[in-house]
């Protein structure tokens, strides 16, 4: 029998919808579904969404370290011993001796549980990659106009007359964006594009401003400079809805445009240009991505953002908007759930936790802020982390510095790994345990633009793969919680009572108006928040704070002995760590191989020619893969995917704030593999 | 109905080779990537299409939407229609050993829908449709742009005289 399910793409933020096609309960094929935020369109990796579901690959029994290697257990089993042992390390080491990484590819009702879990046991050592992508814009935005989210809708870009695009690829990473920035382009839109590449997003820039990697602060600061030299900036705005616009003033007094082209490389003239372009447009939306936020500077990147955004005065308006643009599917979503060491769902910080505390009928929670995901990495090193629970990321491969990663998971006592597949990370586990896919479980999910979507299950689990959920209910109950949830859905309202935003969205609501909610969303007949900000802040004064930074140089810069700066980035038909789309033939066998983009001219220097094979040496590892030549990349930088390893490569020191490390700047060297 | 190019949208995502090759199991399109663009290239569907004319054995005729089509009854694998073609488009499958190429998804249009590259593609660089209306819209457009920079200049000379 021929069903069709309304499907929830698994891979970015974006949050498109198409039909899985089933044959007997099997999945056949993708066919477009003509409505949601992608219009029917879908990218290369929603075309292949189906590919990896029924793979070879895919876990399908609970496993269990032993001598002999991984060996087949019971869930009973499993479950038994891992709640035994992670109760055994609670007692013997303390709640703090534990670590939770949840997942930005889960749903909220997954994220929501496993975040309870720690909680309950005693710890905020609960973290989940957001980490390592907008933790800084978490902070930034927090700071400044009070709310870590996309303040404005998908449909404000077409109305935008400007798009500063910063440290941002649509083009690769959320191509069906695309659609709306070339829709805001034939309605006149001006489009600037700040990133060291000439990436396929800066093909359509009218202004493309390839600046030094982690220079962008000074940029920032000295497009303000000329806005405030200029008188350009929103008055009105500036005086009604803001605060701290005079320390701004002083801050940015010494950017000017020529200071600025000394440490940007971006000639002055064009720093003034894209200024003016950008505060006299009316509307405008600033978009960013990884490129701002992944350095040690990356919160006060944000800040510097928002500040320009906010004396432009295009916050809380029709085409206007602080846009930091996610990469997962559910990553706005675990943020929301908690699933961060310093608050509770919804946001509540976990120093004022007596609200959720009497909801979940507990006495009290862990108030102490607990650990970040490279936190938890180094104490797991140091050996105070004892035991560590992931599901569903797979840090070998998305954390910076792969090898001090390895270590650490090999000090573990305890590792449990819940995933789809065995990835790198799972090797390294105790117990694996099967975990379905996002066609294979129900629950709620949530986009870049802050739209919580309903996912319907389309096909049964491999074998005795279970969802996320279940497992955590499973183990929940074995740790001697209060689990008894009958239904996904009553985690569903029971994130409605917890988290204020989400108190409207009841999952009868999401499987009804499948398009989705987008939160804030008070109460059962809202209809959802198109837009934030839009008549005060949501900090205690409602005023947004103008939060002025200083410009700081990258950690790691280039000397003698690694005198190149590497950076790196994604390609479209690769997802992350290529644990799903590595499994598509469609994809690998178009975009299956690691590569170095490097310029002619250093090319030249050092006598490699295209396809050669090169090694990358940092500090921290080395790295082998094809040259390609191209003028992309500026003189002096090495660009290079991560999909295949390269954060063997990469700096984990982290920014101060917001404990992002600064995947985005290295120094290194090349050499000629003979 | 044509399968137009709208040239300088394309971002070499790629979905429309993938989508056809899910749809008929060999990729009928091919995205070439340059340093500052990109561009998507079938079958053309000319109107006055050398292949046809070329074809011995007339395997190759036009549909009732336009499309150019090869009947692989008919066809011999004899390439002249690979010989002849602007683009160079027609090529061997490698199952059947005969000529392939775009039929612009004949098996989806019969059913009121849209060829798959099309229908997915996420910026519009392919549009299936007349040319004319292609092209007033985007005149349209152009009209449009034409008409603000001019009222720019208007509220400029207001301005400052």
């Amino acid at each position: 029998m021929e069903k069709l399910i309304l499907g929830l793409c698994p891979y970015c933020g974006m949050g498109c919808r198409f039909y899985i096609k089933t044959l007997n309960g099997e999945p056949v094929e993708i066919e477009i579904y003509e409505g949601g935020v992608n219009e029917g369109k879908l990218c290369p990796k929603g075309l292949t969404a189906l590919d990896f579901l029924r793979h070879n690959d895919r876990l399908t029994k609970p496993l269990k370290r032993t001598e002999n290697g991984f060996e087949e257990i019971s869930w009973e089993q499993a479950i038994k011993e891992i709640a035994e042992k992670i109760l055994e390390i609670r007692d013997k080491y303390g709640p703090d001796a534990l670590g939770f990484f949840s997942s930005a590819r889960c749903s909220n009702e997954e994220n929501y549980l496993l975040q309870k879990i720690a909680r309950l046991l005693g710890t905020n050592n609960v973290d989940h990659c957001a980490r390592l992508c907008h933790a800084s814009t978490v902070a930034g935005l927090a700071q400044t106009v009070g709310a870590a989210a996309q303040s404005g809708s998908y449909d404000d870009i077409p109305k935008a007359k400007v798009l500063l695009i910063w440290g941002y690829n649509p083009a690769e990473t959320h191509p069906v964006l695309m659609r709306y920035i070339l829709r805001a382009k034939d309605n006149g839109a001006k489009i600037i594009v700040v990133d060291p590449r000439k990436t396929k997003t800066a093909w359509f820039a009218d202004i493309h401003l390839p600046l030094r990697l982690g220079t962008d602060i000074a940029l920032a600061n000295a497009m303000m400079h000329v806005i405030i030299k200029e008188r350009l900036y929103d008055k009105k705005f500036v005086f009604s809805r803001t605060k701290g616009f005079e320390k701004l003033i002083k801050v940015v007094e010494e950017y000017t445009p020529e200071y600025a082209e000394k440490i940007t490389g971006i000639p002055a003239h064009l720093i003034r240009e894209a200024a003016v372009t950008f505060a006299t447009a009316g509307r405008g939306i600033i978009m960013w991505a990884m490129g701002l936020t992944q350095h040690i500077t990356g919160t006060g990147n944000v800040k510097a953002l928002a500040d320009l955004g906010l004396i432009c005065g295009y916050v809380g308006k029709e085409g206007t908007g602080l846009f930091p643009m996610r990469g997962q599917n559910n990553v706005q979503g675990a943020c929301d759930m908690g699933a961060l060491p310093n608050v509770l769902p919804g946001y509540q910080k976990v120093t004022d936790g007596k609200r959720v505390a009497e909801i979940w009928g507990v006495e009290e929670l862990p108030s102490e802020p607990g650990l970040t995901i490279p936190e938890i990495i180094n104490k797991a090193h140091e050996g105070e982390i004892k035991a560590l629970y992931i599901m569903g990321e797979n840090p070998v491969v998305s954390d910076p510095n792969t090898k001090h990663v390895i270590e650490a998971l090999k000090e573990l006592e305890l590792l449990v790994v819940q995933d789809i597949f065995l990835t790198e990370t799972a090797k390294y586990a105790h117990y694996i345990l099967p975990a379905a896919a996002y066609a294979e479980k129900e629950g709620s999910f949530t986009a870049s633009e802050r739209r919580v979507q309903w996912n319907f299950k389309a096909i049964e689990p491999p074998e005795e793969a279970k969802p996320d959920w279940e497992i955590l209910r499973m183990l929940g109950k074995a740790l001697g919680l209060k689990f008894d949830y009958e239904s996904v859905e009553d985690v569903t309202r029971e994130i409605a009572l917890v988290a204020p935003q989400y108190r409207g969205i009841t999952p009868e609501r999401l499987k009804r108006d499948v398009e989705g909610i987008q939160w804030p969303c008070p109460s059962e007949d809202h209809p959802g928040t198109k837009r934030l900000h839009v008549e005060s802040f949501a900090t205690p004064d409602g005023k947004a704070n103008i939060i002025p930074v200083e410009f700081k140089p990258p950690a790691e810069l280039p000397d003698e002995e690694y005198p190149f700066m590497l950076t790196t980035f994604r390609v479209v038909g690769q997802y992350h760590t290529a644990t799903m789309s590595g499994r598509s033939k469609a994809l690998t066998k178009r975009w299956g191989e690691a590569y170095a983009e490097i310029n002619p001219k250093d090319a030249q220097k050092l006598g490699i020619e295209s396809g050669e094979k090169i090694r990358i040496v940092t500090r921290r590892g080395s790295y082998e893969c094809k040259a390609k030549i191209t003028k992309r990349i500026g003189e002096g930088v090495i660009g290079v995917p991560w999909h295949w390893g390269a954060n063997v490569l990469t700096n984990d020191v982290l920014d101060p704030e917001a404990k992002i490390p600064e995947f985005k700047v290295s120094a290194c060297r090349v050499e000629k593999v003979m | 109905m044509k399968l137009f190019i709208n040239l300088g949208r394309c971002i070499a995502c790629k979905a429309c080779e993938v989508a056809c090759e899910k749809e008929h199991g060999i990729s009928f399109i091919s995205v070439y990537e340059f340093e500052d663009m990109a561009v998507p290239l079938n079958c053309r569907h000319c109107e006055k299409a050398p292949c046809i004319e070329v074809c011995p054995t007339n395997a190759i005729k036009r549909d009732g939407d336009g499309a150019v089509i090869i009947n692989e009854e008919k066809c011999i694998g004899c390439y002249m229609c690979s010989a002849v073609c602007p683009y160079a488009i027609p090529i061997v499958d490698p199952i059947k050993e005969l000529a392939v190429k775009c039929n612009l998804c004949a098996d989806r249009r019969k059913e009121g829908n849209l060829p798959l590259c099309a229908s997915v593609c996420p910026t519009d660089a392919l549009v299936f449709g007349e040319i004319n209306e292609i092209m007033e819209e985007k005149r349209k457009r152009k009209a449009e742009r034409i008409v603000e920079a001019q009222r720019k200049a208007i509220e400029k000379i207001a301005l400052f005289g």
